[in-house]
C-alpha cells in the first residue's frame, strides 16, 4: 500500500506506463497489419463473436496459401459465407509481398489455446480421427508435403464450419489444386454431425495435452 | 374575490415565483409532461485527498469523451485509450482530405477543399427531446441549427408504382388523406357508428374529415390543390392532379414506411443539425478535456485487480502497460472476446450475446445543386432500389455546390449488397439508383465516399443488438461494474444507435462509479475503526 502511494505520489498527472517485461510471449503487430488483429483479437487469439479463427500455432506457408486463396477468389467469395468473405475482402489489395509478411508475423504469434465450446465424446473421436491422421497428423500439427494444415490449437466451432464449408463444395472446390480438393474428398469420410463434433472434441484435446506436458 | 387559474395560468405562476425547476417539476406532477429523467449531468464525487485516483477511458466515442469529461471535472486523473488514429467513434464528419478507415478498402475523401463540403458519416440528426446531448452542446459552444429532415417536396420512388418514376411525397399525403376521409364518410353515412356517435357528433366527425381529406361537398375525393396545381398557381386558379389510383396509394411499402417518419419520436420535427458537421460535438469535447488521449492505441488486456485494473494496449509496436485504479469501457462488446481479460463468466457471456448491425452511407460530391432547381431545399427522397435514400442538404443553400447523401441502407440485405463491392463499384451502382429518381444524377457526381460501417476499422458495425430474452437477462448485468471495470457506450442503452443513448449509459455508469466509491471509503472508514 505504502509502495503503492509513493509510485502515485511521483508520477502527480502523467501516468506510469511500462513496457511489457517478458516479451518471450508477445509479438508486436507490423503497422499496416493492425486491422487484422481487429478480428482475429490480440495476438490473433481469434473472435468468435466475428467468426475470425485463432491463428497463432498456424504455419506461415499454409496462412500464405490461404491469404492467397481469398485474394485469387478461390475461398470466400460473396455467395459463401458471410464471414468468410468479411475475410476475403481483407486481402483483395495486398500486394504478394504483404501477404508474404502477414503470413510470416501471424505464424510467430503466440496466444492461449481456445478453450471449447462443444460438448462431445473425445473417446469416440480418438478413433475416428485415425481418417485425418494420415494428412493431418497423429498429433494435429499438419503436414506441409501434403499441405494439410494444424488443426490442433483451432476453435471448435471454426473446424466444424469449415468441414462443413468442404463438405458442402463452398471451400475446396478449386480447379488445379489437388490438395484442397484431397481435403474436399476427404470430407466425405465423416457422415454424421455427431462424428463430425467426436472428432473436433479429440482435437481440441490434443493441444491441451500438449500443454500440460 | 375567487380566483380560478386554468392549469397554464397556475404554470406560468409558478414559472415566475420558482424558477424553471420548479415549473418543470409541477409539469411533471400534473402529467403536462412527458418525465424524461435528465436534471443535468450526474455530478461525480470529487476526489478526495492527495492522491487522486486513476481513471482510465477505452475508446474514444461520445460515450468515453463525455465519461472523461466528468471525471476530469471532478478531479480524477484520466486517461484516454483509443484504438484508430482520430476520436469520435461513430461520429465521424469527413471533409477534403480525410482517411476513411474500411478494412481492405482505405480511401482519402475528394472532396473539394470548401468548408461547406461535409458529409455525416454516422449522426446526421438531433431531436430537441435528447436533453443529455443538448446540454452537452450548449455546455461545450457547439453551434446548432435547424435541419429538415422531412420535405413533402422530395420524392418516393417505388419500382411497383407510376411506371417505376418518382412521385412526390405531397401527392401521396394529399391522395392517401383522400381517400381515407372519403372511406370514412361513407362509412358514418351506412351508420357503421351509431352507437359511439349522437348526431351532433356526427355532424363534427364528418366536417373534420373532410377537412382532412380535402372532401368535395358530396364527401367525395377529386383530388386537391394540397398537392400544387397543373398550372401556375399565380396565375390561374388551381387544376388539382387527378388522384393517383387508390390500389397504388397503399400499395407502395415505400411510403407506408415514411407516411409516419416524422410522427417517429426521435424524428420529431424539428431536427437540429451541428453547424459544419456533427464532430462539433467530439471537437468540444477535445476542446475542454485536458486529460491525454492516447491515438493508434489497440486495448489488448483488460485484467480486473483487487484493488484496480490493469490495462495493456499497443502503440507503435509497443505493448503498454498500466495500472489504474478504474476503467471504463466504451470498446464494442463484440471485440471482447479478441482482447485477454479477466472478467467474470457472467459478465463476458452478456458481453458476447452482442450481435453486431449494418447501416451503409453514401456521400456525393455534386457539381450542382441540381435539387433545388426542382423545388428540393432538404429533406430525404425514399426509394425501393438498394440505395434506400436521398438526403439533401439543409445547409448552405443555393452555394455552387453540395455533399449530399447517394444511399442509407438499413436493411441487411441492401447494406450486404455494397459491403461486397469494391468502393468504386459502389458508387456506380448508387449512381445508376439515383437515375431513376433524378434524371441525369450520374452527370452531376464529382467525386465520392462510401461508410459501410459493419466494415470501418474499429467498429465493425452499428446498431449492435440483442435477442430481447438476452437483453433483459444481459443488460442489468452490464449496467452493473465488474470489480472496477465499467462497461459504457450506446451498446449499454436502450437506445443503441442514438448518440443520446451513449450519453445515458455514461452517466448511468458514473451514478454506479459514486456508488462504488462511497462503499469503497466506507469499508475502509470500518477498517480504520476495528
Ligand atoms: C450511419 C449512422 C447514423 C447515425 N445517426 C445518428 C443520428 O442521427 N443521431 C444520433 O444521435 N446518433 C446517430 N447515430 C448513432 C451514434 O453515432 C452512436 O450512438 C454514438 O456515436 C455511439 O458512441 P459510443 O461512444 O457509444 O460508441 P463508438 O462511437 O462506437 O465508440 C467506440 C470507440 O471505441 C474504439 N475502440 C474499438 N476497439 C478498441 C480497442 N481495442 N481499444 C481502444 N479503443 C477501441 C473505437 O475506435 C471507437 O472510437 C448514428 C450512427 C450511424 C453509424
Ligand atoms: C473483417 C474481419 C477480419 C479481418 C480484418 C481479418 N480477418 Fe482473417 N478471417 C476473418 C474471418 C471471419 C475468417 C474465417 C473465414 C471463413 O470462415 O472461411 C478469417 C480467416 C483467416 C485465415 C484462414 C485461417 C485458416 O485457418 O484457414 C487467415 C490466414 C486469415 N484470416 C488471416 C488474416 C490476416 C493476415 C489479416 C490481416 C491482413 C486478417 N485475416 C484480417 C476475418 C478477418
Ligand atoms: C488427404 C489428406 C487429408 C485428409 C485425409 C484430411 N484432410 Fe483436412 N485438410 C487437408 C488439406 C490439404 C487441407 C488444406 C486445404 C486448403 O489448402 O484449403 C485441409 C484442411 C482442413 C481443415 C481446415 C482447417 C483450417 O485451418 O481452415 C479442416 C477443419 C480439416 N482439414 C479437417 C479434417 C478432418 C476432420 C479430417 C478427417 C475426417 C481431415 N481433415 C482429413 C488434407 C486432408
Amino acid at each position: 500500500m505504502l509502495v503503492k502511494n509513493t509510485f502515485f505520489a511521483l508520477v502527480v498527472s502523467s501516468f506510469s506506463v511500462s513496457a511489457s517485461v517478458d516479451k518471450t510471449d508477445w509479438t508486436p503487430t507490423p503497422q499496416q497489419f493492425k486491422y487484422c488483429t481487429v478480428c482475429h483479437g490480440n495476438q490473433l487469439m481469434g473472435n468468435p463473436n466475428i467468426g475470425a479463427p485463432r491463428l497463432s500455432g498456424l504455419s506461415a506457408w499454409y496462412i500464405e496459401k490461404q491469404l492467397q486463396a481469398f485474394k485469387q477468389g478461390k475461398r470466400g467469395m460473396p455467395d459463401q459465407s458471410v464471414p468468410a468473405h468479411e475475410m476475403q475482402s481483407m486481402v483483395k489489395e495486398l500486394s504478394d509481398e504483404q501477404i508474404h509478411q502477414a503470413a510470416i508475423w501471424a505464424s510467430k504469434t503466440q496466444s492461449p489455446v481456445p478453450s471449447e465450446t462443444i460438448v462431445a465424446d473425445a473417446k469416440a473421436g480418438e478413433s475416428l480421427y485415425k481418417q485425418c491422421a494420415a494428412c493431418h497428423g497423429a498429433d494435429g500439427k499438419g503436414n506441409q508435403t501434403i499441405g494439410a494444415p494444424a488443426l490442433a490449437g483451432l476453435h471448435d466451432w471454426y473446424l466444424l464450419n469449415q468441414f462443413d464449408a468442404f463438405k458442402s463444395g463452398s471451400r475446396g472446390n478449386v480447379q488445379g489444386d489437388s490438395q484442397a480438393q484431397q481435403m474436399q474428398a476427404a470430407a466425405n469420410l465423416v457422415n454424421s454431425e455427431q462424428d463430425l463434433k467426436a472428432i473436433v472434441a479429440y482435437i481440441q484435446q490434443l493441444e491441451k495435452h500438449e500443454e500440460h506436458n | 374575490m375567487k380566483q380560478h387559474f386554468s392549469r397554464r395560468q397556475f404554470l406560468n405562476l409558478i414559472g415566475a415565483v420558482g424558477g424553471s425547476s420548479a415549473l418543470l417539476k409541477a409539469s411533471l406532477a400534473m402529467g403536462l409532461m412527458q418525465s424524461n429523467d435528465f436534471q443535468g449531468p450526474v455530478s461525480v464525487a470529487p476526489v478526495k485527498g492527495k492522491n487522486k485516483a486513476k481513471v482510465a477511458v477505452l475508446g474514444a466515442g461520445i460515450s468515453g469523451l463525455s465519461t472523461a469529461y466528468e471525471l476530469e471535472r471532478a478531479g480524477y486523473d484520466v486517461v484516454i485509450i483509443e484504438a484508430s488514429f482520430r476520436a469520435g467513434g461513430r461520429n465521424m464528419t469527413v471533409r477534403h482530405g480525410d482517411k476513411i478507415d474500411e478494412m481492405g478498402h482505405t480511401r482519402y475523401c475528394q472532396f473539394d477543399q470548401d468548408e461547406n463540403l461535409y458529409f455525416n458519416c454516422g449522426p446526421a440528426r438531433i431531436p430537441g427531446h435528447h436533453k443529455r446531448l443538448l446540454h452537452y452542446c450548449r455546455a461545450l459552444n457547439v453551434p446548432l441549427q435547424i435541419k429538415a429532415n422531412s420535405n413533402q417536396l422530395a420524392y418516393i420512388q417505388d419500382e411497383k408504382i407510376n411506371g417505376g418514376k418518382p412521385i412526390r411525397q405531397v401527392d401521396y399525403r394529399a391522395d392517401a388523406n383522400g381517400f381515407l376521409s372519403e372511406m370514412m364518410s361513407k362509412s358514418i353515412d351506412k351508420g357503421a357508428f351509431e352507437q359511439q356517435l349522437s348526431e351532433e357528433d356526427t355532424e363534427n366527425f364528418l366536417s373534420y374529415l373532410k377537412a382532412f381529406g380535402s372532401l368535395n361537398e358530396k364527401g367525395k375525393y377529386t383530388g386537391s390543390d394540397r398537392a400544387g396545381s397543373q398550372r401556375d398557381r399565380m396565375l390561374f386558379p388551381p387544376t388539382p392532379k387527378a388522384p393517383m389510383p387508390l390500389h397504388d396509394v397503399f400499395k407502395s411499402d415505400v411510403w407506408r414506411g415514411v407516411s409516419f417518419a416524422s410522427q417517429i419520436y426521435d424524428w420529431v420535427e424539428p431536427l437540429m443539425e451541428v453547424k459544419g458537421g456533427m464532430d462539433g460535438i467530439v471537437k468540444g469535447f477535445l476542446r475542454n478535456i485536458s486529460s491525454p488521449v492516447e491515438l493508434n492505441a489497440q486495448v489488448r488486456k483488460i485484467h480486473n485487480l483487487s484493488d484496480g485494473v490493469e490495462i495493456a494496449y499497443e502503440q507503435a509496436g509497443k505493448l503498454n502497460t498500466i495500472k489504474v485504479d478504474y476503467c471504463f469501457n466504451n470498446i464494442p462488446a463484440y471485440f471482447m472476446a479478441g482482447i485477454e481479460n479477466n472478467l467474470s463468466p457472467d459478465y463476458l457471456n452478456a458481453l458476447n450475446k452482442f450481435k453486431r448491425g449494418h447501416l451503409f452511407k453514401i456521400g456525393f460530391q455534386m457539381r450542382e445543386r441540381f435539387w433545388e432547381k426542382e423545388g428540393i431545399y432538404g429533406g430525404i427522397t425514399y426509394t425501393s432500389q438498394d440505395n434506400a435514400q436521398l438526403w439533401y442538404p439543409s445547409h448552405d443553400i443555393h452555394a455552387a455546390k453540395g455533399v449530399m447523401l447517394g444511399a442509407y441502407c438499413w436493411d441487411e440485405k441492401q447494406c450486404a449488397r455494397f459491403e461486397a463491392m469494391t468502393p468504386e463499384q459502389r458508387f456506380k451502382y448508387a449512381a445508376q439508383c439515383g437515375e431513376n429518381i433524378h434524371p441525369g444524377y450520374s452527370g452531376y457526381i464529382e467525386n465520392a465516399v462510401s461508410i459501410p460501417w459493419a466494415r470501418m476499422n474499429n467498429q465493425m458495425g452499428c446498431g449492435i443488438h440483442m435477442e430481447k430474452e438476452d437483453w433483459e437477462h444481459c443488460l442489468p448485468i452490464l449496467q452493473k461494474p465488474d470489480g472496477r471495470h465499467f462497461m459504457i457506450g450506446d451498446q449499454i442503452s436502450q437506445h443503441s444507435g442514438w448518440q443520446e443513448g451513449a450519453l445515458a449509459a455514461s452517466q448511468q455508469a458514473l451514478s454506479q462509479f459514486n456508488q462504488l466509491q462511497a462503499s469503497i471509503t466506507s469499508s475502509h472508514g470500518a477498517a480504520y475503526v476495528s
